[in-house]
């Protein structure tokens, strides 16, 4: 997440397309919970193909809220025999551990001391990069939860990560065909949806935290993850159609009241903040044939946002509108998973409170980025991804700003473009289901709008490409 | 969802989309012990309770009526009640033990008590099953239907149809065969020669059967109505 000291004091409006730089301490991760097994007494594969993409089963045990348990149950029964109480004998709760080393292939410049300029070793190893703690099981009859605690190596410190609480239930309708209904409460847009084409647990399911990502990325795709609140219905017919309506408010975490240094409420010395509810929601159709599963779907959101930093949370908002595709190919077998996934998100922004503030230079934008994956597996032991990405969007020199003289250059882009593309692929090794070894590497041909010199202080795109080791582990 | 719970426990006001039914048919047992009427009704409220198990639960992979079309998951529209019930008590002890048995039921089998075991094969026993649209090799079914009928005699290996009837719908402890998915049928008789699913007869019939005629077989099978 976005640290208090790098977003908060800032005198000028962050755009949400510039904080992913922030954001750099959150990679993706992988979510695979071991709990899920114990509790459901079933083996991974039930669930996933191979973690964390999930085969049609996951996706309706997930619709269904994590509450499918096949272990004895602790109860409580009322003198009206009411259920009070259904606990399972065993805690869902799990831990995971990512352990890894990247590699840039041009080191970054040491600004430690500007005068005598440098370069910052290259190799991070990050032992940990990241430990989780999860409760991902049921709570209660029709209450369930994938809640994750997360110690990263970036922060130094224990802080919120994707959660998602549900209450669902289920109907059969007189064609026999089932309806699943529930309330997601979750804290980053996506993370509650059932397919891996959304950003949430999309392709990469694991990135370093010590590469560096471009300035560009949509509202929609992870940038206000764990701090914001968001509440959502759903409906998923026959195991097929599913809908979903909800909105999300700002939920920040590490942030205080600057008179009473309480929780909130928030004020003006906050940054960003989501004026009113932002509307999110949810279309998508699945069809099941042979090993086949089939889904194409739209989503979007948009989020109104207040710039805050210095200035009282009233006048004009900047808005990104978000509206997204995706399509997702899974063919399960026994020997062979092949998946195929995509999305496409366009985000039209109207700036009025930047371009007021000369923190922009046009008073719309536009940005559309897009993801295509292929995964390959071989008995769910030695399998591989290749991945093609791309962001293209209009220049705005104030949103994307240059270097500024003397600086570093590296997270800025010398033309304003906010244009990066390349490919990632990576080969995974499962000596087991719940261990991983990846070897991951991120090829960029473009980046902040050029291929070479991007920054104008002569970093090439390639220069960010990352070589990305990874043991990973649940239990 | 929630845990397939053993009906005759549950505490009358349960979870999920099963409470109404859970509740009917727990008073309705309770009563019907106590008066000696009203059995039928108790009857009919396990049976929706299966019903509604069979549609959510296990039909997510099995399909609603138990037509599952992913080869991986067995079609159970019109199987045996006796030998759906075995086989889920099987799972429950954790005795059956081909690598899907293991992977799968026996987690999603472990809580479940006789009386919903019962209800559940009385559901799938009772739906209709449909026609596989699999394509097929005439030549390879042909054979197939070959060995079902007079097995073969070089090899020892006796006639399928011999237990499982003409039709391949089974009887009693022998499963309804017709239909069934061949990648199913050939992973179960690879399980029988290898003896992780341990069942003494047809380990004997699988044992000296070689992958072209299991794969013959299964094809046949997969082709009958």
């Amino acid at each position: 997440m976005p640290s208090r000291t790098m977003v908060e004091s800032a005198r000028t409006f962050v755009p949400p397309t510039v904080l992913l730089v922030a954001l750099l301490a959150i990679a993706p991760e992988a979510v695979a919970v071991p709990s899920f097994a114990r509790q459901t007494g079933m083996a991974c594969e039930a669930c996933h193909t191979v973690y964390p993409e999930l085969t049609h089963f996951g996706r309706v045990f997930k619709a269904n809220g994590y509450t499918l348990t096949n272990l004895k149950q602790v109860r409580g029964v009322s003198g009206k025999k009411e259920e009070l109480l259904a606990l399972s004998q065993t805690p869902p709760l799990s831990i995971m551990v990512l352990i890894s080393d990247t590699q840039l292939k041009g080191s970054l410049p040491d600004v430690a001391n500007p005068a005598a300029p440098g370069l910052a070793q290259n190799g991070t190893a990050g032992f940990p990069q990241q430990v989780g703690l999860f409760y991902a099981g049921k709570i209660a009859p029709n209450f369930g939860a994938f809640l994750q605690l997360t110690y990263s190596n970036s922060s130094g410190s224990i802080s919120i990560d994707n959660t998602d609480l549900r209450f669902a239930d289920v109907t059969v309708l007189p064609d026999s065909s089932p309806l699943i209904y529930g309330v997601s409460l979750n804290n980053n847009p996506t993370v509650q949806d059932l397919w891996n084409s959304t950003p949430a647990f999309g392709f990469p399911y694991t990135g370093s935290n010590a590469s560096v990502s471009p300035l560009a990325n949509p509202a929609i795709n992870g940038t206000f993850a764990q701090n914001v609140a968001g509440l959502s219905g759903y409906v998923f017919w026959d195991e097929s159609l599913y809908a979903e309506v909800g909105g999300y408010r700002s939920a920040k975490q590490g942030s205080a009241n600057a008179l009473t240094g309480a929780a909130g409420p928030l004020d003006g010395t906050a940054s960003n903040v989501v004026q009113g509810l932002a509307p999110y929601w949810r279309l998508a159709y699945e069809h099941n044939w042979d090993r086949h599963s089939l889904e194409a779907g739209l989503y979007g959101a948009t989020f109104k946002l207040l710039p805050g930093a210095g200035v009282p949370l009233t006048g004009p908002v900047n808005r990104f509108n978000d509206v997204a595709e995706d399509l997702q190919y899974q063919f399960v077998g026994d020997e062979h998973q092949f998946s195929l996934l995509a999305t496409r998100i366009h985000e039209a922004m109207t700036l009025d409170a930047s371009f007021a503030a000369l923190g922009a230079a046009n008073p719309k934008d536009d940005l559309t980025t897009w993801r295509g994956s292929a995964t390959y597996y071989f008995r769910r032991k030695i399998g591989g991804t290749v991945s093609y990405f791309s962001t293209t969007g209009s220049t705005d020199t104030g949103l994307y700003q240059a270097t500024a003289p003397g600086g570093p250059g590296v997270v800025t882009s010398a033309n304003g473009s906010p244009d990066t593309r390349g490919w990632t692929a990576e080969l995974n090794y499962l000596p087991w289901l719940n261990v991983k070894l990846t070897a991951q590497y991120t090829w960029y041909s473009k980046f902040n709008g050029s291929g070479s010199n991007y920054d104008g202080v002569g970093r090439n795109a390639s220069d960010n490409n990352t070589l990305y080791l990874l043991l990973w582990f649940a239990y | 969802m929630h845990n397939l719970k053993k009906i005759s426990h549950a505490p009358l006001r349960t979870e999920g989309w099963t409470r109404r039914m859970v509740l009917l048919a727990g008073a309705i047992v309770l009563g019907a012990s106590a008066t000696g009427v009203g059995a039928d009704e108790a009857a009919v409220a396990i049976q929706g309770h299966a019903q509604m198990i069979a549609i959510t639960v296990c039909g997510t992979c099995h399909g609603k009526q138990g037509n599952s079309t992913h080869p991986k998951f067995p079609r159970l529209a019109g199987q045996n009640a006796h030998y759906l019930a075995a086989q889920l008590k099987a799972f429950r002890a954790q005795t059956r033990g081909d690598p899907d048995a293991v992977g799968y039921m026996w987690g999603m089998a472990g809580e479940l008590d006789d009386t919903t075991v019962d209800a559940l094969a009385g559901y799938y026993a009772g739906q209709k099953p449909e026609a596989s649209s699999a394509g097929r090799d005439a030549a390879m079914v042909a054979r197939g239907r070959e060995i079902y009928e007079h097995g073969i005699a070089a090899e020892g290996v006796p006639a399928c149809g011999s237990c499982h009837g003409p039709d391949a719908h089974g009887l009693q402890e022998f499963p309804r065969l017709a239909g069934q998915h061949a990648q199913y049928i050939l992973k179960q008789l690879a399980s029988f020669q290898s003896n992780m699913r341990n069942v003494a007869i047809m380990h004997g019939v699988a044992q000296n059967l070689r992958l072209p005629e299991m794969q013959s077989v299964a094809a046949y099978l997969e082709s009958r109505p």
